[in-house]
């Protein structure tokens, strides 16, 4: 039995962190309804963003049918249509999140509360509901109406300033912030569901994305407070570690990554160099003179390096026991023999698309398979939420649906 | 006040650095009662500072002090036969073991998954390791920049280079640990959930480089529909990030109404007044051009001030904070976000605190970072029930770390 069966969650998230981590809910067996207006459903639904439509970039279509990017974020849900404009709407779910466990928006701060679905309205309806809110800054303070996305709560988090060449400016990521937050969000509601199987009670959740990129920095935090020194970025390097970097290999922006944490370690590189002599070089001999002599030991390794092809090179390194890498684009990850061997991609059939492989989750648990199933189409689920769970007569449905509350 | 979430729940952590002892907080400051055993010389983020000025100490690491909240620590040599009996014990006492130890060294101890889960079968055994516990690279080392660029994050670093002859870089700071402990925690919280169904634990098995790929979901979007993958962005950067008088801003007006605020802002200049930049697709495809008067604008603003005047017209940008602005938010301020913790030899500082605040279940910093070998008679005489003599016995053996400054 999976973790969060008999779990039911109403999910009013859109774009990447929400549904993502309603996703990871839905893995553990939990009943996860995705609500969307159908006249304005998730943007990532949306070819462009989504990526489908590539023949005619300046077309941000609408479509029901899941876009690649829509699975990878929305995978074993159902899906409801609402239109959250007409009361019926409103009141339907209202209805539906007072028949939920756990209900979560990331919509701007309020905006559920005008609907009549903030948390207040709903414990009323249900005592020990969970509700959790994530937005930019929280529900609360001067900056909770200005809105953002992942690489600026990455920005204000302190995060960004943090990465990139210590000769350059600073670096938000691609994107990773949103699936981070995501993963917090599912670890804090999983947290409140199990305090609610021990005590019967629900709670809310104001989540702040920008302080979930803060709680990762937390020693640069203290840092500062200590030495008064601001950090800066420092490209590949390591504050005590030399070798410690990306170097060249041949080909086109091939690159392996090695780092060496000890003499030992030095010395097993060397040897694999044909430079032994390195190890007892006083240039390279210590941690300290490595660290001291970084550029001009980067040189030498790179001088290596750059006539070799990355993959033997990883192979041989690897296998002289030394912390290597190669620097993997999208085709080296899916070719990644290791990351095969361990089922980190999952295959779904998609409508339309035919079969996808897509990126998993991080676990792998000996008693939870987790559940995978294709990204539900717009509106599929509407029979089964409308009929079965709310018990409307195939009459309200059409009348409903002549209304244009749902698609 | 409700009484914490995870009270009750008993957990050991045998871990180092950042992955594990991160997940170990996260449980400790939901009121789990967590135990770090440390070798006798110390966990290595002990080593890693930041430091105050006065220089490195053991006890006033700040990495060390921040993932290691709401802890009790013993420090033990588990290579001595003694040292291994009290692992053993503790195993036999939690719920939850937290290993983020090569995937052999338990093993090799005695100590695999299925003695440990003969020993006590209701445990969760949360492993991290850097490739997994099976595959061809179960067996290898990796760290913070070998993870980042194998996992896939790492080639795409910096988002924004602009020449392809340089090298991708990794985050900065311990983002692999961080993002390694917190899908640590989902999983855990999951496995104790299924417990409550089942009775039973489960070996949970994370592999830091998946974790690292699972931040780069869009590696699908490449692969069926060639949308580009690189850090030298497809047209030159336009917007994005920006320097200020003091720093750096990122700007991304993307939509019409939200370019439209922006020109507004920028006070209506000539070079963006053309009816073609009402275009979106327009503006994607030649906003570079316009990038060096957008910039010159940009450098005479400072970055909090212009992110007032644009998040409050709704356009999506965000300064790019140092730790300092981080310290100064008012916002953070207002939250209430940051939490002052006093350590009786690192003293008081401000600690980040969580991004969930809670009506029911306040997350709380219950003790400050243990130090070395703090509660090694806590834990062994009042936890384990050794008796005083046991536990002089085990301090001469040298199986735990006799501790100098310890009181009473």
């Amino acid at each position: 039995m999976l973790p969060l069966e008999g779990i039911r969650v109403a999910d009013f998230t859109w774009v990447w962190a929400g549904p993502y981590a309603a996703m990871v809910l839905a893995t553990f067996g939990a009943e996860v309804i995705k609500i969307e207006g159908h006249k304005r459903p998730d943007m990532i639904r949306r070819g462009v963003t989504g990526w489908r439509v590539r023949d005619d970039p300046t077309a941000i279509e609408v479509t029901a049918i899941p876009s690649t990017g829509f699975h990878a974020l929305n995978m074993s849900k159902k899906s409801v249509t609402l239109d959250m404009a007409m009361p019926e709407g409103r009141e339907l779910a209202r209805r539906l999140a007072a028949m939920s466990d756990v209900v979560m928006d990331n919509m701007r701060p309020g905006a559920m509360a005008a609907l009549g679905l903030g948390y207040e309205d709903l414990r009323k309806l249900r005592p020990d509901i969970i509700v959790l809110s994530s937005s930019s800054h929280g529900q609360k303070g001067p900056y909770s109406r200005y809105e953002g996305f992942a690489t600026i709560h990455q920005s204000i988090g302190g995060q960004s300033y943090l990465t990139g060449y210590p000769d350059d400016g600073p670096s938000p990521g691609p994107n990773d912030t949103d699936i981070m937050n995501a993963t917090t969000t599912a670890f804090i509601i999983m947290a409140a569901i199990y305090h609610r199987q021990q005590t019967g009670e629900g709670q809310f959740i104001d989540f702040s994305q920008c302080e979930g990129v803060t709680s990762l920095i937390g020693e640069a935090v203290l840092g500062y407070q200590m030495n008064g020194v601001i950090p800066e970025r420092m490209g590949n390097a390591h504050p005590k570690y030399a070798p410690h970097n990306l170097y060249r290999c041949w080909g086109v922006d091939r690159w392996i990554a090695i780092e060496v944490h000890s003499d030992e370690e030095f010395a097993i590189l060397a040897r694999a160099m044909g430079k032994p002599e390195l190890a007892s070089d006083p240039r390279f001999a210590t941690m300290e003179a490595r660290k001291k002599n970084e550029a001009e030991l980067d040189r030498i390794i790179e001088d290596w390096t750059r006539w070799r092809s990355l993959e033997r090179l990883e192979d041989e390194l690897r296998q002289a026991g030394l912390r290597v890498a190669m620097c993997q684009d999208y085709r080296d990850l899916y070719a990644d023999p290791h990351l095969r061997a361990r089922g980190a991609f999952v295959t779904i059939d998609a409508p339309v698309m035919g079969k996808l492989e897509l990126v998993g989750v991080p676990w792998k648990m000996s008693d939870c398979q987790p559940v995978f199933r294709p990204a539900p189409i717009l509106g599929e689920h509407n029979d089964y939420v409308l009929r079965e769970l709310l018990g409307l007569s195939q009459t309200e449905i059409e009348e409903l649906r002549r209304k244009e509350v749902i698609l | 006040m409700s009484k914490s979430i995870l009270s009750g729940v008993k957990v050991v952590e045998f871990a180092t650095m950042v992955s594990g002892p991160y997940c170990g907080k996260l449980l400790g400051d939901l009121g789990a009662d967590v135990i770090k055993v440390e070798p006798p010389g110390g966990d290595p983020a002990r080593e890693c500072g930041p430091f105050p000025a006065t220089g490195p100490d053991k006890e006033q690491s700040a990495l060390f002090l921040y993932v290691n909240t709401s802890k009790r620590g013993v420090a033990l040599d588990v290579e001595k036969p003694e040292g291994l009996e009290v692992l053993r014990r503790l195993i036999k006492w939690a719920d939850v073991l937290i290993d983020n130890h090569p995937p052999r060294y338990l093993e090799n101890l005695g100590l695999s998954w299925k003695e440990v889960s003969s020993l006590n079968p209701g445990l969760v055994y949360t492993s991290i390791t850097p490739y997994g516990r099976t595959g061809p690279r179960a067996n290898e080392e990796g760290d913070e920049l070998t993870l980042i660029h194998s996992g896939g994050i790492g080639y795409l670093l910096p988002t924004r280079a602009e020449d392809i002859t340089r090298p991708p870089v990794k985050m900065g700071g311990y983002a692999v640990g961080y993002y390694g402990g917190l899908a640590a925690a989902v999983a855990t919280m999951a496995a104790l959930l299924g417990r409550q169904k089942s009775g039973k634990g489960q070996l949970i098995d994370i592999s830091l480089q998946e974790v690292v790929l699972a931040h780069v979901r869009g590696i699908a979007g490449a692969r069926y529909h060639g949308v580009p993958w690189n850090r030298v962005p497809a047209v030159p950067p336009a917007m994005g990030r920006m320097k200020t008088s003091d720093g750096y801003i990122l700007i991304a007006p993307v939509e019409n109404h939200q370019w439209k605020a922006f020109v507004e802002l920028m006070g209506n200049p000539e070079w963006a007044s053309g009816p073609e930049w009402d275009s979106m697709f327009y503006r994607g495809q030649h906003m570079f051009e316009i990038a060096p008067q957008i910039q010159g604008w940009v450098l005479q603003q400072r970055k909090q001030d212009l992110y007032h005047q644009g998040a409050g017209k709704g356009i999506p940008m965000g300064p790019i904070n140092t730790v300092k602005d981080v310290l100064e938010s008012p916002q953070y301020a207002a939250r209430g976000y940051f939490v002052e913790v006093e350590h009786p030899k690192a003293g008081k500082y401000k600690y980040p605190g969580w991004p969930y605040q809670m009506s029911a279940t306040p997350p709380r910093v219950s003790s400050p970072a243990p130090l070395l070998g703090q509660h090694n008679r806590e834990v062994l005489c009042s936890v384990l029930n050794y008796s005083e003599e046991e536990y002089r016995h085990l301090q001469q053996l040298g199986a735990i770390k006799p501790v100098t400054d310890e009181r009473r």
